[in-house]
């Protein structure tokens, strides 16, 4: 009996020592959920970017966590009285952010330039799309004027606009066949999930000016983009990476405008990886102002071939 | 020996085991208690007619209504009535073990080694419904098990041999011992094989497999007729070659565990009570840098867990006996894909071929089986389940489906009946089922998985309606003291039949992949097998045995459906005479006529593999040894069977050597 113990507790031994070697496996799962958060960062708070003190008004700016990028920017302006630290009556806010380049030339960007009144909500809103970071090769400045009992103020702040790192809000710069530059900037998903992501970009365009400048710098009328309304953005979204042999997703939707300006269409991510949205611009007409069709074929090993008008992005 | 009543109705198969429907139980008094019944019925042991050691599939394969993709010389996927692994329940003494390659790589049955097993029980159709919902039937590996109380208190086996064409090595041991109250039974297995050589002596390449299997189990008496039992079984698997796949298997490990309680009674209506709990775990990793074609690389671990609870009651009254099961799992499978350019430091992809996909599944079986006079039997029972499903990264799943939900149950209901008759000498049997099968894991839930047959991306669907099978069976036999002569055949109409689809939206991602499949259902499917077994005593040591199969299976279109097995024959002749043996087989398929393009077949020309084998037994001191030598495919044939992944071809000739002592 005596050996059959010893027996037991051996073989007891033995199983409790397997059954602890197999419990933890090989090869660690993915973290999945972890690694798309660390990949994409994703913003939700305004936050206040820049801050000006001018003729005895505070003036801030609130972006998205506090910060200009390249690309997309919404933009909330308060105005407060910097004496009895209450909001301002305030009325007519113009926002015009003004490139100097290091050759001496101005550019703008697109911009919203008469901002929105949202009383509700206690600030204007705007929103401007920056198409470069600061830099040494040039830096941004914004003139605010605003309107406060019949007196217009103006203001000009120097600002810094940093790069990008999200390629999902990427931005793309191009001049169409009507031989007018437009704008194609990416404003969500920050974060894409795999599936079907509602695809949000504004396209604007720039109007060329008719008269040459006048008044006091900067001249409005030099830096006038419009939001173009009733095109269609056309949209194949494919992986490039030759590994990927120019796969693709079904059920995406091309990219319409909708009330608030802007063009919504669906991008159906099937796994994460590096994507490429493949568009092509359509005016009102349905006629082609950039973009090419791009093969449809499974060609693994190859590198995907883009359209002439995409926008590439990770996640 | 306890020979539990319970052990009748067990033996009511259609399938395999011809002789274990014919043997009649007796209900002795003796009270020693041997914890699994079915060795009593176990006439066949784990080895073939022409080897005595052979893996669990070679096995398997000698069964009339098993058949087997194969995808190389290892993990064969085994076919019930030509219906692959989804249709059927593979269990291990009724522990639901899923696999956890997406790639079917690792059926149940290769993380179990033939010399853990005391039987394996296959059960067409939905007589086989015991162990959960089915369509085809069920698969159920019976683990060795030593009865309490033998005179021999060790007792044991060691097995070794080598096989040619691919340089086997094996070695196989087992021990058990056997006391009034505690039992101990143990085994432990190694094989290692290079590749293999086809019909024209060619190498065949990434064909080789290393495999170690160990299993335990204790059983300690509680009481005169109550005993609790703790088993476990061990498996590894590395270096396995897949060659008919794009990649091959690194490594799977299995842990399957289990801790039961039985107890018996006397008298009354109840008369054994065997609960088990148990976990699996299988983590299952693919390999494809070993292949110079492939210019990117995919990792594709898969994982499978599953918990589960089998409690089974047997009932006897009179002529009526009645087996009763609740079986209760819930697995957990989760399979990746990441790939990787040249430079694997770079991503460039991941995604989730099994999404964390949950099973939970609770069912209630019945088997009864009502003598109605000394030569008629009525057997007939059920199941009712409820199957549950929930998709933990459900916008995988939302990619082509969209919206549909994160869950989904469904009740899985099963009905059969059969009758049998037996004049003077000879058996007739008419049977009859109905039953639901939910989608697996893949048909409903898959994403991605590359079929590399076909060569489709496959998709699961969620919203999958339930396979519904209707199925008829019958049999007829004729014994005599020389010959034995049985004829079996069943149909099934299966409802919504759930086969891939080419789907006009999909594009491909897999790297050699030409197009996407999605699950779809047919509105019907019908499948028809026949097997026709015959022996024959031509004098008092010489013996025939026949076997012949046929199947036919047509999809909604009448197209062919893939992987049915075209006309079948297999003829043996044994011959022994004091301690020697020798015996000779021919098998072979007929052309595979009717073959199905759309799913990758091409016609499979007919072959005829012609082998032998002699064996000796002696003792040496009191050990009792065998050993045998002998040739599969003697005249080195090339072939490939219908039923060969991407036509490979199979082994050439093979000598192999064994030598077994038991004690």
């Amino acid at each position: 009996m005596g050996l059959i113990i010893i027996q037991v507790k051996k073989i007891t031994f033995f199983l409790t020592a397997m059954c602890f070697a197999v419990a933890s496996c090989t090869k660690d799962k993915t973290d999945y959920e972890a690694e798309i958060d660390t990949l994409v960062p994703e913003y939700h708070e305004f936050k206040e970017a820049v801050a000006v003190h001018s003729d005895g008004y505070d003036i801030s700016i609130e972006a998205l966590n506090g910060t200009f990028f390249k690309g997309y920017n919404e933009i909330r302006l308060k105005i407060t009285d910097s004496r009895t630290n209450g909001k301002a009556n305030t009325s007519a806010v113009t926002f015009l952010p003004i490139r100097n380049n290091a050759d001496g030339s101005n550019v703008s960007c697109p911009h919203r330039y008469d901002l929105v009144d949202k009383p509700d909500d206690g600030y204007f809103s705007g929103y401007s799309v920056f198409t470069d970071e600061s830099g040494s090769d040039g830096s941004w400045e914004l003139y605010i004027s605003f309107t406060i009992a019949g007196q217009t103020h103006t203001v000009k702040q120097p600002i810094p606009v940093q790069e990008q790192t999200n390629k999902n809000l990427n931005i793309t710069t191009f001049t169409g066949k009507d031989d007018q530059q437009y704008f194609i900037a990416l404003v969500s998903p920050q974060k894409p999930k795999v599936g079907e992501n509602g695809l949000v970009a504004g396209i604007y365009r720039y109007n060329r000016p008719t008269y040459p400048p006048s008044g006091n710098f900067p001249d409005a009328s030099q830096f006038s983009y419009t939001e173009v309304s009733d095109y269609t953005l056309q949209l194949d979204p494919r992986m490039p990476e030759p590994s990927m042999g120019n796969h693709s997703s079904p059920n995406n939707k091309d990219l319409i405008q909708q009330s608030d300006g802007l063009y919504h269409g669906v991008v159906n991510y099937t796994m994460t990886g590096n994507w490429t949205l493949n568009f092509i611009l359509l005016n009102q007409q349905g006629q082609i102002l950039k973009g090419t069709i791009v093969p449809t074929d499974f060609t693994p090993g190859v590198e995907g071939v883009k359209s002439e008008l995409h926008i590439d992005i990770l996640f | 020996m306890m020979k539990n009543t319970s052990i009748s109705f067990l033996v009511l198969f259609l399938g395999v085991n011809a002789n274990a429907q014919h043997s009649h139980v007796q209900n002795d008094t003796t009270k020693t208690l041997e914890e699994v019944t079915i060795t009593a019925i176990a006439k066949r042991k784990i080895e073939t007619e022409m080897k005595m050691a052979v893996s669990v599939d070679e096995f398997l394969a000698s069964s009339d209504n098993i058949s087997f993709i194969k995808r190389g010389a290892y993990a064969w996927e085994p076919l019930l009535n030509n219906m692959s692994t989804e249709r059927s329940t593979i269990t291990i003494d009724g522990m639901h073990v899923f696999g956890a390659c997406t790639d079917k790589m690792d059926p149940v049955t290769a993380y179990v080694e033939s010399n853990n097993l005391s039987t394996i029980d296959i059960t067409s159709g939905q007589a086989g419904s015991m162990h959960g919902a089915t369509v085809a039937g069920s698969v159920d590996l019976k683990r060795k098990s030593t009865p309490f109380g033998l005179e021999k208190k060790w007792g044991g086996a060691y097995q070794t041999g080598f096989e040619s064409s691919n340089k086997q090595f094996f070695n196989l041991g087992n021990l058990s011992y056997s006391s009034d109250r505690f039992v101990a039974d143990g085994s432990i297995a190694f094989r290692k094989a290079g590749n293999y050589y086809d019909g024209n002596s060619d190498v065949v390449n990434h064909s080789q497999y290393q495999k170690f299997n160990t299993a335990v189990g204790l059983a300690y008496k509680t009481g005169e007729l109550s005993s609790v039992r703790v088993d476990a079984i061990y498996d590894k698997a590395k270096d396995v070659g897949f060659p008919a796949l794009p990649m091959d298997l690194w490594l799977s490990r299995a842990i399957i565990t289990s801790a039961s309680y039985k107890q018996l009674f006397e008298d009354g209506l109840l008369r054994v009570w065997d609960t088990k709990l148990y976990f699996n775990a299988v983590e299952h990793y693919m390999d494809d840098t070993k292949r110079p074609e492939n210019l990117v690389h995919m990792d594709m671990p898969g994982w499978s867990t599953t918990y589960g609870l089998a409690s089974r009651a047997n009932l006897k009254h009179g002529d009526y006996s009645s087996e009763i099961q609740l079986n209760v799992y819930d697995n957990l499978s989760i399979a990746e894909m990441t790939m990787y350019p040249q430079d694997r430091s770079k991503k460039t992809m991941f995604a989730y071929s099994w999404p964390w996909v949950t099973t939970r599944f609770a069912g209630l079986s019945m088997n009864n089986s009502w003598d109605l006079s000394a030569m008629s039997r009525l057997n007939f029972g059920g199941s009712l389940g409820w199957n549950y499903n929930h998709s933990k990264y459900v916008e995988f799943n939302w990619i082509f489906h969209p919206g549909t939900p994160q869950e989904k149950n469904r009740i899985l209901p099963g009905l059969h009946a059969s009758y049998q008759l037996n004049i003077n000498q000879f058996d007739f049997s008419v049977g009859t089922g109905y039953g639901h099968r939910a989608p697996s894991v893949s048909e409903g839930y898959g994403y991605y998985i590359y079929n590399s047959f076909d060569r489709y991306d496959y998709i699961g669907n969620p919203d999958l309606k339930n396979e519904i099978s209707y199925e008829a069976n019958a049999s007829a036999g004729y014994k005599n003291e020389r010959m034995d002569i049985e004829a079996n055949v069943n149909y099934f109409h299966i409802k919504n039949y759930i086969i891939g689809r080419i789907l006009s939206l999909g594009s491909p991602m897999n790297y050699q992949s030409v197009g996407v499949k999605g699950y779809t259902s047919l509105n019907h499917a019908r499948l028809f097998n026949m097997a026709l077994n015959a022996n024959y005593d031509i004098l008092k040591h010489l013996h025939w045995k026949g076997m012949l199969t046929y199947a036919r299976a047509t999809d909604d279109r009448n197209g062919n459906l893939p992987f049915i097995r075209p006309l079948s024959y297999q003829t043996s002749l044994y011959f022994m005479h004091k301690d020697f043996g020798i015996r000779t087989s021919v098998n072979g398929d007929l052309a595979q006529e009717n073959y199905s393009p759309e799913y990758g077949e091409d016609l499979t020309p007919a072959y005829m593999v012609w082998n032998i084998s002699a064996d000796y037994t002696f003792s040496f001191r009191n050990y009792k040894a065998v050993l045998q030598v002998g040739a599969e495919n003697l005249f080195n044939e090339y072939y490939s069977t219908y039923a060969d992944w991407g036509n490979i071809p199979r082994m050439g000739r093979n000598v192999f050597t064994s030598l077994k002592f038991n004690f």
